[in-house]
């Protein structure tokens, strides 16, 4: 404890992947892990990662905290863990760095919405997707944005950016740190490094049994051949291998051994006389298995894939090289080496060799330490730009200038004409009398009554329709007013709710000429109206922001949401009322506008509100406002879209 | 203090084509796997400017050398794609001609909209004054922007911009299109406003007017500086400045 408080803090980093000791052992696991142990002096780190484990939530494994959160299954192979993003987004602001794990699209996902954007990033590049290849489409875009907004990308050779299409587009990104092992364990005191059992037949390999290991194919190899081999690991696939043995008969010389801990481990590399990974697919990047036989000096044979896989232990060097799947080949190569010893050594001590020049602990150790160092302080020059964003015009200058902007189109209208908006006014009352008499001649209930509220819900539906309409054009129309007094592009969207209820005022006057003259005077009713009108405004203004952005930013969507509210409005209860029509309609009860009238509605005419529609209202706010301030966040680039 | 500070500063301007407005086109790119790869143009490429107090500085360049945009992003119109901007002091972008302008409306209206637009409350004392820098007739303020020649379009929107002292004003090919009496005045005005402990920056094809105006020209290329150049400090009429 004291140790920290002598020297400044060390700078943390929280590493995020999908699972972590002790729920899985494996290849990035121990990376993850060798890195947070090698940069203990100059980072503390910390990891998130799921479980689907009901224990505890904080654990320690080798002195680093882990966070696991509960995970309900793995769904596509991603865990089921609905709360992994929020933690993601709180524990991210308690760290200096974040390091992703790759690939991991959960995380992409939180990422991509713009949560933990303060934070430096830096992606470790394990493996590209390859199960679901399917989802690719939606998967890859998330993926590039959170690789352009990574301050650096590790890949562990550089065959990986050659090879991997997404990974080019972000060349200049990319770090080469190869992985590193401390050949030190492996110095097995009974065993030399060189030692070789002139009549062995044992081969190794080692792995999750997951299908892209390939353990079936060694398994088919070892069947027409006379060697023994043992798996080590754990997953789900041994069900499969097991009843595959048992077809070919092998029951004798093919072992699972299942999970084995390290220092176990260790010793079996060292026993073997050959270590095998035939792994069949690209989603083997590296191999840090055959890194660990070979530092205990045992001759490999691997895969020919696209990956680092037969460039960390070269063909004919430290390796045999055969096909990916081929099963004969494999065996032939395994078979080549059992019977001679002599190649078997040189191969190992070219191997352990190989080790200690090329993929040494203290290389991996400064290559990470490097790259991290550079991404904090990359970060903390840039700081200032995205914690102080230039002239930031308060909410309260924001609503001001807009209410200007909006009185001053108001203004507009009056410039040219004696009764500016109130030609609106007139034009409205005369669709309201022609539609009322119409409804009236369909339905048999008084027409002259209806007629206020018939007025008022043009009235609002006007409202709604016009500023909906105005701001899928508002950002282009004051470009100028956005690019050269670099206004904030969200005043032109709240101008258009302004501008649209200055003009209902106008039009006010109209239903209430009509509940003036046809009804009952009772005031008590239009206070109850408040809120849910109240709602109805702010729905409207939240709606008129996500579509004004997108509409500025995909021009094509003009006309869609032009023809759409065509279509509402007549789906809608506005020119007609729910009591007219079959009240269980299904398209009435999904259509969140009819709720949206009826919140104010009801009351208004002395009903009381259906609570389900006030639910769907407020949801239907919820999800507005959420959206609303992703496109706020967004509207930061709206000068580029105009 | 003000202060403009401006490190290792790029912009990618992407360059949307007609086919990346459309949404319908970018869903369907993903259908059929097309690389929907945005273009991009590097504007601005690594600028680091530091500007205090009293810095006039001029902004010289061919067209498409980034002027105009350097001076977006410092009043943060675009996000800068990385680097670091920070900005003491409030700031008065003035880079359109006609932003914010309606021809319909008489100039007094106009003048009232724009101080709005910047914030300031419109008083009758203060258009005023704006009208009486203007030197154009009172009566006209009356009149509709419309019927205004462009060189007095250009003495009303000057003057309103200026009315108020700003602590970093931002202009972009402003002062050559009036007439030589006016522009003389303005820079006189600008002179005043520096004065007051202000930054200038000015974009400009005009060499002569920004050797007459800043005390350093910067000249772009292609978004980089190419070179800076200090101006010595104007000997000329230095009784017109202290009337100023």
């Amino acid at each position: 404890m004291h140790h920290t408080s002598e020297t400044p803090r060390r700078p943390s980093v929280l590493h995020i992947f999908k699972i972590y000791y002790p729920d899985l052992f494996g290849g990035t696991l121990t990376v993850i892990r060798d890195i947070c142990a090698s940069l203990k002096d100059s980072f503390s780190s910390a990891v998130l990662a799921c479980s689907q484990s009901a224990e505890r939530r904080e654990i320690v494994v080798n002195d680093v905290p882990v966070e696991r959160v509960r995970s309900f299954g793995n769904v596509l192979s991603l865990p089921a863990a609905p709360t992994y993003p929020w933690r993601l987004w709180r524990r991210s602001a308690e760290h200096d760095l974040l390091a992703l794990h790759a690939p991991f699209p959960l995380a992409d996902l939180v990422f991509a919405f713009g949560f933990g954007a303060r934070r430096p990033l830096v992606v470790h590049w394990h493996a590209d997707i390859v199960t679901h290849a399917g989802l690719r489409w939606f998967i890859e875009p998330l993926m590039r944005r959170t690789l352009r907004r990574a301050k650096a990308i590790i890949v562990s050779d550089h065959v990986l950016v050659d090879n991997t299409p997404l990974l080019r587009e972000f060349e200049d990104k990319c770090h080469v740190v190869p992985f590193g092992i401390d050949t030190s364990g492996y110095d097995w005191p009974k065993i030399e490094p060189h030692h070789v059992n002139d009549r062995g037949r044992l081969v190794l390999a080692c792995g999750r049994l997951v299908p892209y290991k390939g353990f079936d194919v060694l398994i088919r190899a070892a069947a027409s051949h006379n060697f023994e081999t043992w798996i080590i690991g754990e997953g789900a696939e041994r069900p499969r291998l097991e009843q595959l043995i048992q077809e070919l008969g092998l029951g004798d010389r093919v072992r699972l051994l299942g999970s084995v801990n390290d220092c176990e481990r260790i010793k079996l590399m060292c026993l073997a006389d050959v270590f095998v990974m035939p792994s069949v697919t690209n989603a083997e990047t590296f191999g840090l298995v055959q890194l660990e036989a070979m530092a205990a000096g045992r001759p490999v044979v691997n895969t020919a894939l696209d990956t680092a896989v037969p460039r960390v232990a070269r063909h004919g060097m430290e390796a045999i090289t055969v096909p990916p799947g081929d099963a004969e080949k494999l065996g032939e190569a395994i078979d080549t080496l059992i019977r001679d010893p002599e190649r078997r050594r040189r191969m190992g001590l070219a191997a352990r060799t190989r080790t200690l020049s090329r993929y040494s602990a203290t290389a991996f150790k400064q290559g990470m330490e490097t790259v991290y160092r550079n991404a904090v302080a990359a970060s903390s020059e840039e700081r200032p730009a995205t914690a102080e964003p230039p002239q930031a015009t308060g909410w309260l200058d924001t609503v001001r200038i807009a209410a200007a902007l909006a009185w001053s189109d108001m203004r507009h209208r009056y410039v040219r004409s004696l009764l500016g908006p109130f030609w609106m006014s007139l034009q409205m009352a005369i669709v309201v009398v022609v539609l009322g008499s119409v409804i009236g001649q369909m339905s048999n209930t008084s027409m002259l009554a209806r007629l206020p509220m018939l007025a008022l819900s043009m009235t609002a539906w006007t409202f709604l329709n016009g500023v909906v309409l105005d701001a899928t054009t508002a950002l282009q129309n004051s470009a100028s007013l956005i690019r050269d007094r670099a206004l904030p592009p969200v005043i032109f969207l709240l101008q258009c709710t302004f501008r649209q209820a200055l003009f209902a005022l106008h039009n006010a006057c109209v239903p209430l000429l009509l509940w003036l003259i046809f009804s009952p005077h009772d005031l008590s009713h239009a206070l109850a109206a408040l809120p849910g009108l109240l709602l109805f405004v702010a729905c409207t203004f939240a709606l008129s922001l996500v579509l004004g952005a997108m509409a500025t930013r995909y021009r094509d969507l003009k006309p869609i949401i032009e023809s759409t509210l065509m279509l509402a409005f007549l789906a809608s209860p506005v020119i007609w009322s729910s009591d007219m029509i079959n009240h269980r309609s299904t398209v009435m009860r999904l259509n969140p506008l009819t709720h949206l009238f009826a919140v104010w509605r009801e009351p208004l005419a002395g009903g009381a509100v259906d609570p389900v529609s006030i639910v769907y209202v407020l949801v239907a706010l919820a999800l507005l406002v959420f959206a609303s301030a992703l496109t706020l966040v967004h509207l930061r680039k709206a000068a580029f879209w105009i | 203090m003000v202060r403009v500070t401006l490190r290792n500063v790029c912009l990618d301007y992407p360059l949307y084509g007609a086919y990346d407005f459309s949404l319908k086109r970018r869903l369907l790119g993903h259908l059929i796997r097309e690389p929907g790869e945005m273009r991009t143009i590097r504007a601005v490429d690594n600028v680091t400017i530091e500007a205090e107090a009293g810095s006039r500085i001029g902004l010289a360049g061919p067209n498409g050398s980034g002027k105009s945009t350097l001076l977006r992003l410092i009043a943060g119109v675009y996000p800068p794609s990385s680097g670091s901007i920070a900005l003491q002091g409030n700031v008065v972008p003035l880079l359109g001609l006609n932003a914010g302008v309606n021809l319909d409306f008489v100039a007094e209206d106009n003048i009232a909209l724009l101080l709005r637009i910047s914030g300031r409350k419109p008083t009758r004392a203060v258009i005023d004054e704006i009208w009486a820098f203007t030197e154009l007739e009172p009566r006209m303020q009356r009149l509709p922007l419309r019927m205004f020649s462009s060189g007095m379009l250009m003495r009303v929107l000057f003057a309103t911009a200026t009315a108020f002292p700003a602590d970093i004003l931002l202009l972009d090919e402003w002062l050559s299109v009036v007439d030589e009496h006016f522009a003389e005045k303005a820079q006189e005005r600008l002179l005043n406003m520096v004065s007051q402990a202000a930054i200038v920056i000015i974009a400009s094809h005009d060499q002569p007017l920004l050797r007459r105006t800043c005390t350093s020209i910067i000249n772009l290329d292609h978004g980089r500086i190419a070179s800076t150049v200090t101006v010595e400090p104007p000997a000329t009429h230095p009784f017109e400045l202290k009337r100023a």
